[in-house]
């Protein structure tokens, strides 16, 4: 799977939970886009982890910058065994 | 309808959202699935998509713990406002419960919660000695940390008035200590357990339990728990068991103010036995420990038993001859249930939903404290159309869950059991007897002779309260303001001058009625107020009107007021008081679609005569 494959499937993800469409991009952050706030947040994740069917480990999602570094930490945990 | 097809009704504004939102939400048992209609219900408010019928009056429920209380409160405030049971939220900070509450001057307190939730903090709850410190070294431990608690209760309740629900303590799901965690009080396992039961068993009648420890193993230790949510966000539990939780709170919410059901209507075959018993016989029916399925129909008849034993009165429903239907309760030896167990036996070929109907008027009660249960889908069927007021619920197809099916309803759960409760049967079966010597006594004045009755008046007293809101909160016909009162609410009456407060406990030769009339009233100047006058009415027309009425002549005089006000407030269910102050002597001084007003005058009041002997007034000391 390759960055732009995961981010594709953030993009169905995003659909769901956000009410006004938000293009995904490797540069979106969470400050770019108004409904994303906390409460947001905890949807897209619970979302994120079951659909890749991966699980973060403690204090990293909060490290990530923005949507590609976040695609590429996904990318990261799925190439576990 | 689907996520995206709600996200659609949203965007143009659709009120139908509301009532597609409610369906996916009793549907929705994952987090993720929960708090996304969470947010769409916030987005919608935020786009003043405004909700039909919601009701103008919030719940102030205020959140206090040791943990993060955010998403929970999101979930508590989407689960009760789908309820329609909206509430008003207040969150304490992080574990800043401690100073919110010994605080007099908090947030908490200007808030004025009318219900408080508490999630003390698991992580004081453990022994810090050493796990062979001898036994009552422990126990002094376990003890202090449950009077902390209940002493954290005891304040919020005295300076709001508010009731408590406070969490219990889940138990470790890891194997430390291995089997000698069950050895020492010193455990977490052991000690959690010891203050889990103590709280429970010492709490004031204010002081309800969310049952988290159960809540958690129900729904799987390891699976109740998330470290990382812990250390992230200081989460309580893992998001699955956040929403058992939440659902158990709004639950322990409404059923403050609503009471249980009250009649199990049963079908017989295929229900408490195997097979028909007109086509196989009275020796063909499976029913005991002679098959599984036999011993499967045994089980749930105990279970059932189990019911009428706290207070929930059994029927039988049937498309049966009556003699082939009653033939097991008597003849055959498995049959745990007996004809003396079942208030009302409706065998016959009417169909059920007229059956059901016809049981409410003999026992005076409402449609919708009837729960039916049945194994054939069409009976369901008829009566959900018919009877919509009645529960139902439709067993099978394996009757080995039978006893889960109807335990897991939820529909006949004890708030406080009372004494009283497990009297209810045998007082309804003495009512049959009673209707029997009515029909046999021709002049109305000797019959109620006859029943030798006996009244005790009583001012409401602390260890009443239980029973009084019971009754406050469930009656419905004979009430002619149905002001709703929790136990908390009613401890306030009982404590303000301004206020008389008086119950009324029957007997009469077959039986102990209990506690069966409750009237409170308010001085406004030289005026008595009836704010609630409520019966039941299993003892309608017995003359308990009547010595309720003289009662509340003589207070008010003792209260130095001239005057009696009195409103009736129309519900679905109170038509049958509509007049019942006219026929009392009332005046009818104003009259709108919303209420009647009447006042009595008591300089023309006489006493009225009745057949009941009264054995105790109320404020009999003053």
């Amino acid at each position: 799977m390759t960055q732009a494959e995961v981010i594709a499937q953030l993009q169905t993800i995003f659909d769901t939970v956000f009410l006004e469409p938000v293009v995904l991009t490797p540069a979106l952050s969470a400050k770019d886009v108004p409904e994303w706030d906390s409460l947001t947040h905890i949807s897209l994740m619970v979302a994120v982890e079951k659909s890749f069917g991966v699980r973060f480990r403690v204090g990293e999602v909060e490290n990530t910058k923005n949507v590609g570094e976040f695609a590429d930490l996904i990318l990261k945990r799925k190439q576990e065994p | 309808m689907d996520i995206n097809q709600l996200k659609s009704l949203l965007l143009k504004g659709d009120p139908e959202f509301w009532a597609q939102l409610q369906s996916l939400t009793q549907s929705a048992h994952d987090f993720g699935e929960l708090f996304l209609l969470s947010s769409l219900r916030k987005k919608a408010h935020a786009r003043k998509l405004a909700k039909p019928d919601a009701p103008a009056k919030k719940l102030r429920l205020a959140l206090v713990g040791g943990y993060s209380l955010y998403p929970l409160h999101e979930l508590i405030e989407h689960l009760c406002e789908l309820e329609n049971h909206p509430v008003e939220l207040w969150q304490g900070d992080y574990d800043n419960y401690l100073s919110e509450i010994m605080d007099d001057d908090s947030e908490l307190y200007s808030f004025a919660p009318q219900v408080v939730f508490m999630l003390p903090a698991e992580r004081r709850c453990i022994y810090t000695g050493k796990l062979t410190d001898p036994r009552e070294l422990v126990q002094a431990e376990a003890q202090r940390a449950v009077d902390s608690l209940l002493e954290l209760a005891r304040k919020v309740n005295e300076k709001t008035g508010a009731e408590v629900i406070t969490t219990n303590f889940m138990l470790p799901a890891r194997h430390d200590l291995g089997a000698f965690r069950s050895r020492t009080l010193g455990s977490d396992w052991a000690f959690r357990k010891w203050v889990n039961l103590e709280l429970g068993l010492a709490a004031p009648s204010y002081l309800h339990i969310c049952d988290w420890s159960f809540l958690a193993h129900r729904h799987g230790g390891l699976a109740a728990r998330d470290e990382r949510g812990w250390f992230e966000s200081k989460q309580p539990c893992s998001s699955a068991l956040l929403v058992e939780l939440a659902r158990e709170v709004s639950h322990l919410i409404f059923s403050l103010k609503r009471a249980p059901k009250k009649v199990l209507v049963l079908d017989l075959d295929n229900t408490l036995w195997g097979g028909v018993v007109a086509d196989d016989g009275l020796d063909g029916i499976e029913l005991g420990d002679t098959s599984p399925r036999g011993e499967a129909f045994k089980a749930f008849q105990k279970y059932i038993a189990s019911l009428k034993q706290r207070g929930v009165l059994l029927a039988v429903c049937s498309k049966n001859d009556l003699a082939r239907a009653q033939e097991p309760f008597q003849k055959h030896p498995d049959m745990v249930l007996k004809l003396d167990d079942i208030v009302s036996f409706k065998a016959n070929w009417e169909p059920k939903s007229e059956n059901i109907r016809a049981m409410a008027p003999e026992l005076n009660l409402g449609l919708d404290s009837f729960v039916f249960v049945d194994d054939n889908p069409a009976e369901i069927e008829i009566v959900r159309q018919f009877v919509p007021e009645v529960t139902t619920i439709l067993l099978g197809p394996d009757p080995s869950e039978y006893v889960g099916q109807l335990a897991d309803s939820r529909l006949f759960e004890p708030r406080n059991i009372t004494a009283e409760d497990a009297e209810r049967t045998s007082q309804y079966r003495s009512d049959v007897q009673r209707k029997a010597l009515e029909s046999s006594v021709t002049d109305m004045g000797a019959y109620l002779e006859s029943l030798q009755m006996e009244a005790v008046i009583s001012e409401f007293t602390p260890v009443d309260v239980p029973r009084l809101s019971q009754l406050i909160n469930k009656s419905n016909q004979f009430n002619l303001t149905t002001h709703r009162r929790s136990e908390a609410e009613v401890t306030a009456v009982m404590n303000d001058e301004n206020f008389i407060g008086y119950s009324v406990r029957l007997k009469d030769r077959f039986g102990d009625h209990g506690l069966i009339s409750i009237v409170i009233g308010e001085k406004v100047g030289e005026t008595l107020n009836i704010d609630t006058w409520l019966m039941s009415c299993r003892v309608l027309k017995r003359g308990v009107e009547e010595i309720v009425l003289n009662e509340l002549v003589r207070l008010a005089k003792w209260k130095n007021c001239p005057r009696l006000a009195g409103v009736y407030l129309p519900t679905p269910k109170n038509e049958m008081v509509r007049d019942f102050y006219g026929k009392m002597g009332f005046t009818l001084t104003a009259e709108s679609e919303a209420k009647r007003e009447f006042e009595l005058r008591l300089e023309n009041f006489a006493p009225r005569e009745t057949k009941i002997k009264i054995v105790r007034q109320a404020y009999a000391e003053k």
